[in-house]
């Protein structure tokens, strides 16, 4: 056993990319080393299934989104290669390129009518067009050849010259492998980790700058690009083509084999495509059965496979690789301190938000400048989160303005908010499952610099050196909030003292220009408090604006410059902590102490000022 | 007149689909994409309780219903309950309605079977036009529907705790609304009206086992355009989609008729993203 984690460990240490890479390669050399002609067949034709599932994994398992319009853009990029070929242009190269082209053009045209509502939308739009498949072939029966099929293809040709046999084999294994490594590298960057986060949490993803629409948008027409070359290339396979290929029972095939494989893996796809070609295929009586088998496939692996073999796999891994210990010293070394952050004034005028007939904020003016702690408490109910949600653009104001620094925010969408220099944490930890530590703390720079997706599936040096810099940034801010050992955990197993600071690293790394902290010192523990009222102190003390919502009233009165006290939706109070502390309203409103009858209960509340103010631990 | 007559009736078979999505989509914000497998079903054991065992309609009409109210019970203990993720929901109540599909396969063949209508098919004159006593009945069924269910929502205790659950689930459990069983009789009721309505929908369409796949698009495109959670929502975007549909098979040409709903569906989804009879709501965090 212990022979066997060291040889695990050692793999693990290897690049994740050399083992599939090297299969990969294998499998372009199986024409030669296989003979047979059938098996042959059936390696083609589950490349050509893995490109599809893999296309579908990156909308499904990775944006979220159920799309079973795979078979329709598999079908149009068949189709546009079909009619290129027909009319002479027979180089596989044009027809990949023209084939991809066409099917996101599909992706786009059926994606942003169906991502506008919600998770049901995109998998209707897109199964509608698995039932239009057939009209639209009959419509054009001139060109298409209708019912009876497309016969009028020639010969493929790469560089002047027929492809044809083994040769073709190796054409299809090298597409699908380029594009598994593109698939891959946009998996593993940052792209990869905003859309486990967007899958996971949409009002987090808003919250680090990431525009839902626009990502899943993006998820949902990149996976439309596999799904065009394998119609090439499937076209270019037998140079006939009818729409019977196309079928319900192909998309349900291609739903299965992601199920199966696993949506949010990068591999899972093949995992899933062989188990299904090859699997299937050899029971005699598929086609009577298979609605029923892919049926069964999905509802079993949903309810007691929900990530897929991948995952089982995953799981089963780490156990043997161990846990991943933290190399604390080179971490360390890695810490300069808090740097400068250029903290921004938040000015919020006379906002007023009304749910129904419940006014929730009333004319509340507020602000915050850089390097204070501004603090603002009130009971529940009061409108303090409403406020938060105001400023981060979640809602949008009936009345008032709100000002970060020279720009106004109060019209922006969320994610837009963010990219003004915006971040907060939330009063539940917001934390995507299935990442780790320090990915949950890296997505937080995802709107600090731009990487773009080309960058990234290129691995461009710019790609490099941002993602360095991600690293050691979210190693510095680990560092500082103290958790930094954990970094290799999932995120989502700390406990809830660890995943509060956790939520403070990811907002620090994206240097923000204001630091809105909702509630973040509920559930920690007396020396988490203490180590986080530090933090806070310094993070103003470097530039920062620091609006604190809390109802731990002892940290509010240590920490703030300046306290807001917020009650039914309006502003009751203001000042400094001492003024606060003394303010009759604040007391029976927010404290429930009676003034009138005080000795007893009011001085509790100035004994906590004066613990604050000689105070033990300053 | 007729042609009409014959888009109300066509309508009408898409607002119940939609109806059943609503009434499982109210109770557990659940999309139920097997919905209209269920009714295919229905007109499956419509045909073999009239035509393969003879048996007097109303009997035929209690089976279909407990039929179908078992498997949509069932689908609702395996497929939904244990399943925590909602996007895994979708994969699981697709995956039902895909072996719905097969099951039907094997059972009925794939031929198109004709159900018997119990007050015959002998075309009627109407209003100018000529219908066939289904088609009328169809439309009676879903105008009823709709009205049933909204007095039922207004004025009795579980409808208002259904409208209850769809506003806010976990203030319902707090006011001591049993959600969970709640949203189990919701699945029944869809499961047992779909059954019901098989002995209507199966006249008018045939039973065949590709009637789940085209139900469910046009019922979804009809629920779009109402918007999800209203019926009388449902109600109109079944009769638009039918208008559509029989206008679309008339002027086009049949291989129009799916493509023009697809633009229908599109064109709802850009201008009125929330439907017409729904609010659109603000997001929470």
């Amino acid at each position: 056993m212990d022979s066997l984690r060291a040889l695990a460990r050692r793999v693990d240490a290897l690049p994740l990319w050399v083992l599939p890479l090297a299969l990969g390669v294998a499998v372009i050399f199986v024409p030669q080393a296989l003979g047979d002609y059938s098996i042959q067949r059936q390696m083609q034709l589950s490349l050509i299934l893995c490109l599809l599932v893999s296309g579908l994994n990156l909308s499904l398992g990775y944006a979220g989104e159920l799309a079973l319009g795979q078979v329709a853009m598999f079908a149009g990029g068949a189709y546009a290669a079909g009619l290129l070929s027909t009319y002479g242009h027979t180089d596989i190269v044009l027809q990949l390129l023209v084939a991809g082209l066409v099917a996101v053009a599909v992706g786009i045209i059926t994606g942003v009518p169906g991502l506008r509502l919600n998770s049901w939308s995109l998998a209707m739009t897109s199964f509608f067009l698995v039932l239009l498949l057939p009209d639209v072939i009959s419509i054009f029966k001139e060109e298409t050849g209708g019912r009876n099929g497309l016969v009028t293809m020639h010969r493929g040709t790469l560089l002047g010259e027929p492809v044809k046999g083994d040769a073709y084999f190796v054409v299809i294994a090298v597409v699908t492998l380029l594009w598994f490594v593109v698939m891959r590298n946009i998996i593993v960057s940052r792209h990869g980790t905003a859309l486990r986060v967007l899958k996971q949490s949409p009002v987090l993803a808003q919250s680090v700058g990431i525009s839902v629409f626009r990502m899943k948008l993006l998820a949902y027409a990149l996976g439309s690009v596999p799904a065009g070359l394998a119609g090439a290339l499937f076209a270019n396979l037998d140079l006939f083509l009818s729409p019977e290929a196309f079928s319900f029972t192909y998309a349900t095939t291609i739903l299965a084999a992601s199920i199966v494989g696993g949506s949010a893996s990068v591999y899972g796809a093949v995992v899933g495509a062989v188990i299904l070609q090859f699997g299937l295929n050899q029971s005699s009586d598929y086609t009577r059965y298979s609605l029923v088998i892919t049926g069964s496939f999905l509802l079993i692996c949903g309810v007691l496979l929900p990530g897929g073999l991948a995952s089982l796999a995953r799981a089963g891994w780490r156990r043997l690789v161990g846990r991943r210990e933290v190399d604390m010293a080179a971490v360390r070394a890695l810490s300069t301190g808090l740097p400068k952050i250029a903290g921004q004034s938040l000015r919020v005028e006379q906002v007023t938000k009304s749910f129904g007939g419940n006014r929730a904020l009333a004319e509340v003016d507020l602000e915050a400048r850089p390097g204070r702690v501004t603090a603002l408490i009130g009971p529940n109910g009061s409108g303090k989160t409403t406020l938060l949600n105001v400023v981060c653009g979640f809602y949008r104001p009936d009345a008032g303005a709100i000002h970060l620094g020279n720009v106004r925010i109060d019209r922006m969408a969320p994610h837009r908010v963010a990219r003004a220099g915006v971040t907060r944490t939330f009063q539940t930890p917001n934390i995507p499952p299935g990442i780790t530590v320090l990915e949950a703390v890296i997505a937080g720079r995802y709107m600090t610099r731009r990487v773009s997706m080309i960058e990234a599936v290129l691995r461009l040096p710019r790609f490099w050196r941002v993602r360095r810099e991600d690293e050691v940034e979210a190693w510095r801010a680990l560092d500082l909030v103290g958790i930094a050992e954990t970094a290799y955990l999932e995120a989502t197993s700390l406990p809830l003292g660890q995943r509060r600071l956790l939520e403070v690293a990811r907002c620090l790394v994206a240097r923000p220009g204001l630091l809105l902290l909702d509630e973040v010192a509920s559930g920690l523990d007396e020396d988490e408090v203490a180590r986080l009222r530090g933090l806070i102190r310094r993070v103003a003390d470097a530039g920062a604006t620091v609006l604190l919502v809390e109802h731990n009233f002892q940290l509010v009165l240590d920490l703030a410059d300046e306290i807001v006290a917020l009650a039914h939706g309006s502003v009751m109070a203001r000042g400094t902590p001492e003024q606060i502390a003394n303010d009759p309203r604040v007391l029976s409103e927010y404290l429930g102490v009676e003034p009138s009858r005080d000795d007893g209960e009011a001085s509790v509340l100035s004994r906590l000022m004066s613990d604050s103010i000689t105070g033990g631990d300053k | 007149m007729t042609l009409v007559l014959g888009a109300l009736a066509v309508g009408a078979i898409y607002a119940i689909v939609a109806i059943g999505y609503n009434i499982v989509f109210i109770s557990s914000k659940t999309f139920n994409f097997a919905q209209a497998q269920l009714m295919m079903v229905g007109a499956f054991v419509a045909y073999s309780g009239l035509v393969s065992w003879n048996l007097p309609w109303v009997v035929v009409l209690l089976i279909a219903g407990a039929i179908v109210a078992v498997v949509a019970g069932l689908e609702e203990r395996i497929a939904v309950r244990p399943v925590r993720d909602p996007h895994n929901i979708l994969v699981t109540t697709l995956g039902v309605s895909i072996l719905l599909d097969g099951a039907a396969q094997l059972i009925w063949g794939t031929q198109p079977l004709t159900v018997p209508f119990v007050a015959g098919d002998r075309a009627i004159n109407v209003l100018g036009g000529r219908a066939y006593p289904v088609e009328l009945a169809l439309i009676g069924l879903a105008c009823l529907l709709v009205a049933l269910i909204v007095l039922f929502t207004r004025r009795t205790k579980y409808g208002m705790a259904l409208l209850a659950i769809a506003e806010d689930r976990e203030a319902a459990q707090l006011r001591g609304i049993n959600v969970r069983a709640l949203a189990f009789a919701a699945f029944v009721a869809s499961g047992l009206l779909a059954g019901f309505v098989g002995l209507f929908v199966g006249p008018a369409t045939f039973a065949v086992s590709t009637l789940g796949a085209s139900l469910a698009l046009k019922g979804f495109v009809a629920l779009a355009i109402g918007g999800f959670g209203s019926f009388p929502g449902a109600l109109v975007g079944g009769i638009v989609v039918g208008l559509v549909e029989v206008g679309a098979a008339r002027y086009l040409g049949g291989d129009f008729v799916h493509l023009m709903i697809f633009a229908l569906l599109l064109l709802v989804l850009m201008l009125r993203p929330a439907g017409l009879f729904a609010r659109a709501k603000e997001r929470m965090v």
